[in-house]
C-alpha cells in the first residue's frame, strides 16, 4: 500500500461494485455464449446448453434489477448519495483531461491532468473522486444497464410482445436489439478491466475499489510515482493483455455487424466454419479478458480481507504504529 | 525475496518443472473431458444446418417478416452505435496503453537499487 493508493469509496460502494461486477460477468458469459454461439460453443456446453444458459441469464437479470433498485434508492434517499452525484457530473475539466491524455500519450505533455489521474491520494481538492474515464463509465454503463434491463424484461415476456406486435419476428427484433446493445457494454468492460488492472502503479489491481475509505488512514504523504518500483512482470503482462483487449474489442465489434444474434439472424450467415477462425479466436480472446477481470475482482476482495486482518492486528497492539496511522479506534 | 534471507533454506521447485506440470495437468483435463464427452464437441459442426433465405431455411421469416419500421431503425441505430463506440473505446485503450507505458518509464526499474526513495507506507522520504 502506498501513499498513492488511498481508499476512495465507502464500504457499501465497494461491496456493490463487486456484486454488480460478478452479476454483469455472469450476464455476459451467458448472454454472449448464446449470441456468439458459433464462436463460444464450448462456453455454452460448459454451462449446460441453451436451456440452462437462458435460465442462468434470467437469474442474473433478476439479480441486476435488484442491484439497480437498491443503488437507485440509496442514491436518492441518502445525503451522501445525492452529494456524490454533483461530483460525478462531467465538466469542462474532463474534456481538458481527455485532450491532455492524448498529448501525454503522444509525449507532448509532461504529466496527466488531475481529472485523468487514478490516484485517490494526494490533495482531494485537486484530484476528483472519479477520473474523466470513471465518469464516462458511470454514465454510459448506467444508461446501458437501464436499456438492457428494459429490453431484457420485454424479451422475457415474449408471448406478451407477440400479442402486442402481432408477429414473432418483431419479438425477435427485441432479442437482436438487446444483444447488440450489450456489445457496447461488453467492449466498455474490457477497457475498464485493462484500465484498472494494468496501471503500472497499481498492477495487478487497484485496491481502492475494494478497500473501503473507512479502513485507510487519512495521511497524505508526498510520495510520487517515481518512488514506486515497477513489477517485473508488468511489461510482458501489460503487452499481452493490451493485445488481447484490442483483439477482443475489435472482434466483438465486427461480430456485432455480421452476427445478428440468437436465435435467428437477420441475414442467414453460415457460422462456425474455418473462414470464421479469426473471429472465433478474437471473440474468445475477449472472453478471456472478461475472465481475467473476474479473477482480478476476486483478488481485490482477497486484498481487502488481508488488509482488514492486518489493520485489526495493528490495532490490537497499541504501540505498533508502524505506518504513521492512528492507533486508536477513533476513526472506526 | 529479501524477507526470506534469514529463513532456513528449503529446496524449492524449478520454474521449468512447475510450467511442465501445469501443462501436463491442463492437457490431462482437456483429454479427460474430451473423452468423457465422446469427442462430441468437435463433431458439432456436422450437425449444423446452413440454410439460405432462397431455400426457405430457418430464419427466413425473420428476414421477410420484421416489418416494424421503428424496430428495424432501432436495430440499425444500435449497429451504428456499436461501431462508433467500438472505435472510440479502442482509441481510449490505445491512449491508456501509451500513457501507462510512459508512467511505467517514470517508475523505478525492478531490481534497481532503491535506498531511501522507497516510500512504502505513507512514510515521508524527504
Amino acid at each position: 500500500m502506498t501513499s498513492l493508493d488511498h481508499g476512495k469509496f465507502t464500504r457499501v460502494t465497494t461491496t456493490f461494485h463487486s456484486l454488480l461486477g460478478l452479476d454483469v460477468f455472469l450476464l455476459f458469459f451467458t448472454g454472449y455464449s448464446l449470441t456468439f454461439n458459433d464462436e463460444l460453443w464450448w462456453l455454452l456446453s460448459l454451462m449446460g446448453g441453451p436451456q440452462s444458459v437462458t435460465a442462468l441469464h434470467r437469474a442474473a437479470g433478476f439479480g441486476l434489477i435488484a442491484l439497480i433498485g437498491f443503488w437507485a434508492t440509496l442514491m436518492i434517499t441518502t445525503d451522501t448519495g445525492r452529494s456524490n452525484f454533483r461530483e460525478i457530473v462531467p465538466n469542462g475539466e474532463d474534456i481538458k483531461a481527455f485532450i491532455q491524455d492524448v498529448q501525454f500519450a503522444l509525449g507532448s505533455a509532461d504529466e496527466r491532468h488531475p481529472n485523468a489521474k487514478q490516484f485517490a491520494g494526494g490533495d482531494p481538492d485537486e484530484i476528483p473522486l472519479l477520473s474523466y474515464i470513471g465518469k464516462g463509465v458511470v454514465f454510459i454503463f448506467a444508461a446501458e444497464l437501464f436499456l438492457l434491463t428494459i429490453s431484457g424484461l420485454l424479451i422475457w415476456s415474449k408471448t406478451g410482445l407477440m400479442q402486442y406486435f402481432g408477429t414473432k419476428t418483431a419479438a425477435m427484433g427485441f432479442v437482436v436489439f438487446h444483444g447488440l446493445l450489450g456489445v457496447i457494454m461488453l467492449m466498455g468492460v474490457m477497457l475498464h478491466i485493462f484500465e484498472h488492472g494494468l496501471h503500472p502503479a497499481f498492477y495487478p489491481v487497484e485496491p481502492k475499489a475494494f478497500i473501503p475509505r473507512e479502513l485507510i488512514p487519512e495521511t497524505h504523504a508526498d510520495g510520487g510515482i517515481e518512488d514506486l518500483t515497477l513489477a517485473p512482470s508488468w511489461s510482458t503482462v501489460s503487452t499481452v493483455m493490451g493485445i488481447l483487449t484490442v483483439v477482443g474489442i475489435t472482434s466483438v465489434m465486427i461480430a456485432s455487424v455480421f452476427d445478428e444474434g440468437y436465435p435467428v439472424p437477420r441475414e442467414i450467415t453460415i457460422g462456425g466454419g474455418p473462414e470464421n477462425l479469426l473471429l472465433t479466436l478474437g471473440i474468445n480472446a475477449g472472453i478471456f479478458v472478461l475472465f481475467v477481470g473476474l479473477v482480478l475482482s476476486m483478488y481485490g476482495n482477497l486484498l481487502r480481507v488481508r488488509w482488514e486482518r492486518q489493520l485489526e492486528e495493528e490495532r490490537s497492539q497499541p504501540t505498533a504504529a508502524a505506518d504513521g496511522g492512528h492507533t486508536g479506534s477513533d476513526d472506526d | 525475496m529479501s524477507y526470506q534471507e534469514d529463513l532456513p533454506e528449503t529446496s524449492g521447485y524449478s520454474k521449468v518443472s512447475v510450467v511442465i506440470s501445469a501443462i501436463v495437468g491442463l492437457a490431462l483435463a482437456v483429454v479427460s473431458v474430451w473423452w468423457a464427452a465422446g469427442t462430441a464437441v468437435f463433431y458439432e459442426g456436422l450437425f449444423r444446418v446452413s440454410p439460405t433465405v432462397a431455400g426457405g431455411g430457418i430464419g427466413t421469416d425473420w428476414v421477410v417478416g420484421n416489418t416494424v419500421p421503428w424496430l428495424d431503425f432501432l436495430v440499425a441505430l444500435v449497429h451504428a452505435a456499436d461501431v462508433l463506440m467500438g472505435v472510440f473505446i479502442l482509441l481510449m485503450v490505445f491512449i491508456h496503453w501509451a500513457a501507462f507505458r510512459r508512467l511505467a518509464g517514470q517508475m523505478q526499474r525492478p531490481g534497481e537499487g532503491t535506498t531511501e526513495a522507497v516510500a512504502t507506507d505513507g512514510g515521508e522520504t524527504e
